[in-house]
């Protein structure tokens, strides 16, 4: 279908917003990098991964406006904290430790391979259609991480546990990606969000642990606990609203300018 | 520039990074369309080759539209100087170059001109031109 059902726009927008805030978060995180990334050649392509994940993220504001009849850049810039969906786990601070960048990485870019993979069958074919296009990039942040995750581990024993403690450190919070969005059983209903063939859940945890068993560190992973209620229903961390305050400071100047 | 990055911790001592312990040099070669060869685009630097196929990609994939890429461990390629190998021949051998034949076509108009024609195809050369 080219339209949603009114009784589905709501949720669908929950989601779209929920994709789009996640990784213009990360990419957000992740530019504050350049220039310091541990060498050269990584501080180029992580400079590069983080702009991908901004353009995932206009993209998927550019579905939302559509159906709200409104403008991607207000979307992204111009609403307040607790009207954004992104997960804890992309806002927290990483204090540039690459360890922590890293597994940031890790845990954010399995999930959004796996999540981009059930859009791309979306019954809904603007969202299908732009899910399998990017399914291909995200493969290769998947693989960016992966290897780092590899290198890290089977590094010293300096680099393990510095890698042990991140992973350990974000575990928690990463599982809170998987806190379903408003609406999201009605979209799983409609095929909008349709499940894949394995659960995800399963999936992620089953695709981190094999890596991390590779990289010879411990991953352990839990589903969020029951009615836990986090960054999906607007809830975010102490920090989110001044991490918020300064992405949106340049918009904010001048909200009507165009650029 | 992100205020958090006023916050970056100070490195200090020494760094222990290996000097070029984990990493090899790797060549990158870019196809920028199908059935055109691949050109030498740069270098990088990379723990082993996935990685230095993935640095290329984000190094040498973004500027133009590209088709194709190959990385190649540095030392894989045996390379000669022309200074102390020599590749070009030190004495003339113009005549293995094919500008030789360059005037080919004209040269026969010479001949056939200044020949008569009946003449000629009867050496029945006309089937081997």
């Amino acid at each position: 279908m080219n339209t949603v059902p009114d009784n589905l726009k709501t949720p669908l927008v929950e989601l779209l917003l929920t994709v789009a805030d996640d990784k213009l978060m990360l990419g957000h995180r992740n530019s504050d990098w350049t220039g310091l990334a541990p060498i050269l050649e990584e501080d180029i392509a992580f400079s590069s991964l983080a702009q991908d994940e901004i353009a995932h993220a206009a993209e998927f504001y550019k579905l939302a406006a559509d159906l709200l009849e409104s403008d991607p850049d207000k979307l992204a810039y111009g609403r307040k904290p607790d009207e954004y969906r992104c997960a804890a786990v992309v806002e927290l601070p990483d204090e540039f430790d690459w360890s922590v960048a890293i597994a940031r990485q890790f845990f954010c870019d399995h999930f959004d391979l796996l999540r981009l993979e059930r859009l791309a069958g979306s019954s809904y074919k603007p969202l299908a259609a732009l899910a399998k296009r990017l399914v291909a990039e995200e493969r290769v942040h998947v693989e960016h991480a992966d290897r780092w995750i590899r290198h890290l581990g089977g590094g010293d024993d300096d680099a393990r546990q510095k890698t042990q403690a991140a992973l350990d450190k974000l575990a928690p919070h990463a599982a809170m990606l998987f806190e379903p969005t408003i609406g999201q059983s009605e979209l799983e209903a409609a095929g909008v969000y349709p499940a894949g063939k394995r659960d995800m859940f399963e999936q992620w945890s089953a695709d981190l642990c094999a890596v991390a068993k590779d990289a010879d560190v411990r991953l352990e992973v839990s589903r969020p606990p029951a009615g836990a209620s986090g960054g999906r229903s607007g809830k975010h961390s102490q920090a989110f609203a001044g991490l918020l305050d300064e992405m949106c400071e340049v918009y904010r100047i001048e909200p009507e300018a165009a650029w | 520039m992100s205020k958090v990055r006023e916050c970056v911790p100070e490195r200090t001592g020494e760094l222990d990074f290996p000097v070029e312990g984990d990493f090899k040099h790797y060549e990158v070669f870019t196809q920028l369309e199908h059935g055109k060869r691949h050109v030498h685009a740069g270098h990088v630097d990379a723990p082993d080759p996935r990685m230095a196929l993935l640095y290329a990609r984000q190094h040498y994939g973004r500027d133009e539209p590209c088709v194709n890429m190959w990385v190649v461990p540095s030392d894989a390629i045996l390379s000669a100087n022309d200074d102390q190998d020599v590749i070009w021949p030190r004495t003339d051998q113009s005549y293995r170059h094919v500008r030789g034949y360059k005037d080919i076509r004209s040269r026969w108009k010479e001949f056939r001109r200044e020949c008569d024609i009946e003449e000629y195809q009867k050496e029945d050369l006309k089937e081997a031109f």
